[in-house]
């Protein structure tokens, strides 16, 4: 384990790259086509109305003052109010985020409870029957489209089967049995197309492990097979499994936009992509910045893996 | 039988009985999806016809549309006109209170129109010619016009004309967004953003034994496919949305009906009149001569729109003949090409919405213009571009519908006055300036068509705007539902409906 002073140096060393992403957000939102007080205010908006709004909003402001007035904000705290409604923004990201952590957690668990088991047993017999039926999956679920797939849940297990509701988020703090209801599909959807692309990367990066030395001697010894595979080789093969899984979080924490809109869930995603509609600047700058700290987490959490995987890393 | 027994099965049965009398009534909930989020819950800051949808359950308006688009009372019982047509009183219901308990009359009203005429309201186009308002008795207002203005009592029908509390609005002042507080059968409970809005029955509303529902939640439903799944698995009770594709395949077993009826709306194309190409009244002639709305009406939206070549659909008194779509003239439309000088054809931008169904009639359109010689090249924007387009006049042709009102001059009066605020095509036709403002002031019925008539028949030939279908109310329903009343501004109401 690194000492903590490593640790904070490693926050520290993030905070330039939340100040760039910041930045880089803004700029974009900027050169974005499309007026905010007209997104905000729509056809029937009076010449007075819309100098009103643009005065409240700032917006006549030169950029970079914009820029300055909203970090000056949120160094105290102040992550701002939304354009269209005038809700705090924190309350709405408070709202947002657990269900987007939830979410991606939720997926991310499923992918593994499908993708190692069945990497595992594809590297372990690579001219087996296992190994084709996985590869076949798991080219499924890369190339299906997301959408197509959450729909055809929906009519199957809502609508045909009726086990499941095809919508109806509830709030984890609210009540865990039925958001854990709703939230069933959207995170087996999700967690399907993810475990695809984890198996894969379980099962190259096993049967790479698999061809080295030090097995050849466990299986010499005498070893079983899964004695040599889980005792020897997956911890190992993990590095790259961690790694890739690290990133596949972090994406799933950006957002799972489709699935979200799929299944109604109100999560960080969908904020961010509605916001940028409605041209609610200070909500996507928000969400974005949140989304960037989850990112940053997310890959220091890898990083401790490591090296509890490999202590020689930690070295 | 022995005593012990029959004493045991009586005491058995009695709390029974009363465990079954003490199960509380199960709530009812109304589920509606709507295919955007309402943002705005103040109607003097609204922009979209979702934000309508649930204002209709939150607030009650002066006036009402029925089923057939005629003006009924609401919280103004009856109301005169005078004779110059300048002057309108309205004598208001009494009895009502706001949720919060303030009492609604006559002072309610003044503050609602007052504020609807500030500057930062969205209302304040609507109620511009309100130019003093006196509070006769409690229950009686005075409103004087400084024009007569057909379409005022239309316009109490809609925003301008829902009731806010003073006393919310006072208290809660910019914030009152998202604190709604009106007369309506339903006050506001909550929201999860881009998810859920519920609302909770008004247990002291006016109307007698109304609502019949518990509780009304919107759920946000972008996709109309998602929606539609959601209706046919129970999610769902009303969609505002419904799969055109799906309208002919509803099987007889099915657990929801499709209502499927005129709206006031209408989708088109705006034509920039001050740029090239199209400031040339003859090219404008020809694309529309291009294009053949049937088949659009009939390949994109499965029919569930009415081809059109005026603002004024089937609902509207001012539908005339101007509305028949012209017959596709491949060889006329050359002749006027040739003759504006543009003969080998020309090429223009056509930005249009987002959604799939918009795109596909763009490639409909972008089919029929070639025989011309017409390339156009298919944008995806969203809104906030185009209005920003339309208002700057940045742009060559604009796909830009409205989702329409009630009065016929709320749906051309902006659109192709000079004047006009949602005049994005410039077109400066004194006539039809003229025909308009008459229209506008002319309180009967009977002679404002006429005047649209003769409006339109210099439009038809000016096209400064690309008439092509008016939408239709398409909204899946439960066969669970019970009374639910259409009426065609495509408002969903809430306080008639039980499940």
């Amino acid at each position: 384990m690194p000492k903590l002073p490593k640790l904070v140096k490693r926050l520290l060393l993030s905070l330039p790259t939340l100040l760039l992403v910041s930045m880089v957000v803004f700029s974009l939102l900027a050169v974005l086509p499309g007026d905010p007080v007209a997104a905000i205010l729509g056809m029937e908006a009076t010449p007075e109305a819309a100098a009103a709004l643009r005065l409240k909003l700032g917006l006549d402001d030169p950029l970079l003052v914009q820029y300055g007035r909203w970090l000056w904000a949120v160094l105290h705290g102040d992550l701002g109010r939304s354009f269209i409604d005038n809700t705090p923004v924190a309350e709405a990201l408070w709202q947002r985020l657990p269900v987007t952590i939830e979410l991606a957690i939720g997926s991310f668990l499923v992918a593994v409870i499908i993708a190692v088991p069945a990497g595992i047993l594809s590297a372990a017999r690579p001219r087996g029957w296992a190994n084709a039926i996985g590869t076949l999956i798991a080219l499924f679920g890369m190339s299906v489209p997301h959408f197509w797939l959450g729909m055809l849940f929906i009519i199957l297990f809502a609508v045909k089967l009726g086990w499941l509701p095809a919508s109806g988020f509830v709030p984890l703090s609210v009540d865990w049995h039925a958001n854990l209801i709703a939230m069933t599909m959207p995170m087996v959807v999700a967690g399907l197309r993810e475990s695809a692309i984890l198996m894969r990367m379980v099962r190259s990066s096993l049967l790479e492990v698999l061809n080295e030395d030090y097995i050849r001697t466990a299986f010499s010894k005498g070893l079983r097979d899964w004695q040599v595979v889980l005792g020897h080789a997956l911890r190992n093969a993990m590095i790259p499994v961690v790694t890739a899984s690290g990133l596949m979080v972090s994406g799933m924490l950006g957002g799972l936009v489709i699935t979200e809109s799929i299944f109604g869930i109100p999560g960080m995603g969908k904020m961010i992509v509605d916001a940028i509609f409605q041209r609610d600047y200070v909500t996507v700058q928000a969400g974005v910045l949140a989304a960037t700290v989850m990112v940053v987490i997310v890959n220091l959490c890898v990083d401790l893996l490591y090296s509890v995987i490999d202590p020689r890393i930690a070295r | 039988m022995n005593q012990r027994v029959s004493r045991f099965l009586l005491s058995t049965m009695s709390s029974a009985v009363l465990a079954a009398c003490s199960l509380p009534a199960l709530a009812v909930t109304l589920n509606i999806s709507l295919d955007a989020d309402p943002g705005k819950l103040d109607p003097t800051q609204s922009s979209m016809l979702n934000e309508r949808i649930v204002y209709q359950s939150l607030f009650d308006k002066l006036l009402d549309l029925d089923g057939e688009g005629k003006i009924v009372p609401m919280l103004a019982e009856r109301w005169t006109v005078s004779d110059d047509q300048k002057t309108y009183t309205l004598y208001l219901r009494k009895g009502v209170k706001f949720q919060d308990g303030t009492p609604f009359d006559a002072k309610a009203v003044e503050f609602n129109l007052l504020r609807g005429q500030e500057k930062t309201s969205l209302r304040r186009n609507e109620l511009k010619y309100v130019s003093r308002i006196t509070v006769v008795d409690d229950h009686t207002i005075r409103l004087e016009l400084s024009t007569p203005f057909a379409p005022f009592l239309s316009i109490l029908t809609d925003r301008a004309g829902m009731m806010s509390s003073p006393a919310a609005v006072k208290k809660y002042g910019e914030d009152y967004i998202n604190h709604p507080v009106g007369t309506g059968p339903f006050i506001y409970e909550g929201r999860l953003k881009g998810a859920t809005l519920t609302l909770k029955k008004n247990p002291d509303y006016w109307r007698a034994g109304l609502p019949k529902v518990d509780e009304v939640v919107y759920k946000i439903m972008p996709d109309v496919n998602v929606a539609f799944n959601n209706l046919r698995s129970g999610q769902v009770d009303i969609s505002n949305r419904f799969p055109y594709k799906e309208i002919t395949n509803v099987p007889a077993n099915a657990g929801y009906t499709v209502l499927n009826k005129p709206s006031l709306g209408f989708r088109g194309i705006y034509l920039n009149t001050t740029k090239p190409p199209f400031d040339k009244k003859e090219v404008r002639e020809a694309v529309d001569i291009l294009i053949d709305r049937n088949a659009i009406a009939k390949v994109v939206y499965n029919n569930a729109v009415a081809p059109g070549h005026s603002p004024f659909s089937k609902a509207q008194f001012a539908n005339g003949p101007s509305d028949a779509p012209p017959k596709v003239d491949v060889a006329r439309a050359k002749a006027l090409l040739k003759a504006a000088g543009k003969e080998g054809g020309f090429s223009f931008r056509l930005p249009l919405p987002t959604t799939a169904d918009e795109l596909q009639a763009g490639q409909m359109i972008q089919g029929m213009l070639r025989p011309a010689g017409i390339t156009v090249t298919l944008e995806k924007t969203e809104i906030a571009s185009q209005v920003e387009a339309g208002k700057a006049g940045t742009f060559e042709a604009l796909f830009l519908g409205w989702s329409g009102r009630p009065d016929p001059d709320q749906n051309i009066f902006d659109f192709v006055h000079s004047g006009g605020s949602m005049n994005y095509s410039h077109i400066a036709a004194r006539e039809v300036d003229d025909l308009l403002q008459q229209a506008r002031v002319e309180g009967d019925q009977a002679k404002r068509k006429a005047l649209y008539d003769q409006a339109m028949t210099i439009l038809v030939k000016e096209v400064p705007y690309l008439y092509l279908v008016h939408d239709n109310v398409l909204f899946g329903i439960a066969k669970s539902v019970k009374g639910f009343q259409y009426v065609p501004d495509g408002v969903i109401r809430t306080a008639t409906v039980s499940k």
